[in-house]
């Protein structure tokens, strides 16, 4: 994935001011900055929930500007929502099967009369569902209804709702908020198992201590530019990003 | 086995449900109130059409009478000023008002909540007026009579009896045709657009394209329903497609369960039931009725009345197999 130049300006305001980007395939990188450095909105430029307002934006070469969002999903891009973004009335497993839409094709005169393909495919679709929720370890809570599950296992639905996509790039939008300490430990190892299947991982973060745990690349921004990336180490000691971090004082 | 006896018992009732349905019409059942039941025929299969749209995509729609209607004055005009086969006027009828959702659904569903109420409430005034008013075509207020009646060969649906079988076959075939969309990846796409389009979008789902698809169904459904409509009353008039007729079709949508398919039979049974047999004595006054209807059931059971049924019905049997169990 690469960005040129991204920009996105909201009327006046810019919250993404000439972004060039290079993630590696088969990495773990981490996007980090202080609230408002236009994080979010580098993830929706990507994911074509916003319209670019100039630069571009390429994966695997090809490049995005124009196709919309839900056509991003077959490319191989998928992302998660810092507010989960679940469904309602569904349960555990229905929303891993809809993770399946983009890899399987029988449409409405299928459905409505139960053709032959239509039973074969739905068949594979709970079947591939059922890996994925194991692959997350909610694989007993397959008929539960989603929303009563408490929010660590939410956010794990909704990474295998993304991954049953099969993507090749996955965007994690603040998958640590809001757990507690055991629920990050088994985060870390989920995304860890995620890049080890040969996906590439973007996430934003705020918790510092997962972030430098698992990423092996870092990109920080700040107002909407970017202002410095590279390893951990070489993050935790760059002024620049302490000083957006801490004020300008520590200069 | 507790699976297997579990649909054996499930076999069982839709059998004899089955068989009670085949058996109203005669006259040593329940024959008098043939009539009744082929406008509750009717009526689900536009409130299904509905119940996709509205409880399944979580899209309003205050003017599914427009497409009720349509397919109404379509087929009734084809068929009696231009002497059109009935069956090929219902089905041009049916093509034509999909068509019609077609173009008007990207437009309409750049719309959300009650701009989309707004608006679909506005197509469905201006077909109303559109009725009332190209007179030369549609016999205006005053309506139009001596439209024919469908047949197939020699043999004409002349008579209640066998009308009630013709509209009830359309019927069941929409429920079942409804059950399957449901229950499948085209269902699960239209509840995910219902929960969030957001998280739809992210996971390859087309939002708007499913949105126009499920409208044009809906309005399929609609035309159907309307041409079954002149072709079993021979005469068409504006009213019963006017505004509180979209109204009327929201309640029997939300009593039946909006997210239920069967729950549209209940919905439009009870709601005939109420407005032929009760609300008759209240002349005028039965919108305010209607409206505190829809008023309770959105307060106190916004599942529908249909389903808080079905829940009541399956905690009793549950409690009533603990007993059993217990020594």
């Amino acid at each position: 994935m690469e960005t040129r130049g991204l920009s996105k300006a909201f009327g006046g305001l810019v919250a993404l001011d000439k972004v060039d980007l290079s993630v590696e395939a088969g990495k773990i990188t981490a996007i980090i900055g202080p609230n408002g450095a236009g994080k979010t909105t580098l993830f929706n430029l990507v994911t074509g929930v916003y319209p670019v307002s100039s630069g571009e934006v390429y994966f695997q070469g090809k490049l995005l500007n124009k196709v919309p969002p839900h056509k991003r999903a077959s490319l191989g891009i998928v992302r998660t929502f810092q507010h989960v973004h679940l469904f309602s009335h569904m349960t555990v497993l229905e929303h891993v099967m809809s993770g399946r839409h983009p890899r399987s094709s029988y449409g409405f005169l299928e459905a409505a009369l139960r053709l032959p393909k239509a039973r074969r495919e739905e068949e594979a679709i709970s079947l591939d569902a059922i890996k994925y929720l194991n692959l997350v370890g909610l694989g007993t809570y397959a008929e539960h209804d989603a929303l009563s599950l408490p929010l660590g296992q939410q956010k794990l639905l909704a990474i295998a709702r993304a991954l049953a996509t099969e993507p090749h790039l996955i965007l994690l939008d603040e998958p640590g908020a809001g757990l507690n300490t055991l629920e990050k430990r088994q985060l870390s190892d989920l995304i860890r198992s995620i890049r080890e299947m040969g996906i590439t991982v973007i996430l934003v973060e705020h918790d510092m201590p997962l972030v430098m745990g698992i990423a092996e690349w870092i990109v920080v921004l700040d107002s909407g530019a970017k202002i410095a990336e590279g390893t951990a180490a070489q993050i935790q000691k760059d002024r620049k990003v302490i000083a957006a971090y801490l004020g300008e004082e520590a200069e | 086995m507790l699976a297997g006896l579990k649909s054996k018992w499930a076999y069982l009732t839709i059998a004899v449900l089955f068989a009670f349905l085949i058996l109203i019409p005669f006259d040593w059942f329940l024959g008098r109130y043939t009539t009744l039941m082929i406008f509750i025929g009717i009526y689900t299969i536009v409130t299904v059409g509905l119940c996709l749209l509205m409880g399944y995509t979580g899209q309003v729609s205050l003017g599914q009478a427009a497409f009720f209607g349509m397919g109404a004055y379509i087929s009734a005009i084809l068929s009696k000023t231009y002497g059109v086969d009935p069956w090929l006027a219902m089905l041009i009828a049916a093509v034509m008002t999909g068509a019609f959702a077609y173009i008007i659904g990207y437009p309409i569903f750049r719309l959300k909540g009650n701009y989309l109420a707004m608006a679909t409430l506005g197509l469905g005034l201006i077909m109303w007026v559109l009725f009332r008013q190209l007179s030369q075509f549609t016999g205006g207020p005053d309506g139009m009579p001596g439209i024919p009646y469908l047949s197939i060969g020699g043999f004409i649906f002349d008579t209640s009896f066998r009308r009630y079988f013709l509209v009830w076959f359309f019927c069941l075939a929409v429920l079942l045709i409804s059950q399957n969309i449901v229950r499948s990846r085209t269902g699960r796409a239209l509840r995910a657009i219902h929960g969030s389009e957001a998280a739809s979008e992210s996971i390859g789902i087309n939002v708007d394209q499913f949105k126009v698809k499920i409208l044009v169904l809906s309005a399929v459904y609609a035309s159907i329903a309307g041409s079954l409509f002149v072709h079993h009353l021979r005469f068409v008039s504006p009213q019963p497609f006017d505004f509180l007729a979209s109204v009327k079709l929201v309640v029997m949508a939300v009593i039946g369960g909006l997210a239920s398919v069967w729950g549209a039979i209940f919905g439009a049974g009870a709601t005939r039931i109420l407005s032929d047999e009760i609300l008759l004595r209240f002349g005028q006054w039965d919108i305010i009725i209607y409206g505190f209807i829809l008023m309770l059931v959105m307060i106190f059971m916004p599942e529908g009345l249909f389903v808080k049924l079905k829940d009541v019905f399956n905690r009793l049997r549950l409690r009533y197999r603990q007993r059993g169990v217990e020594p």
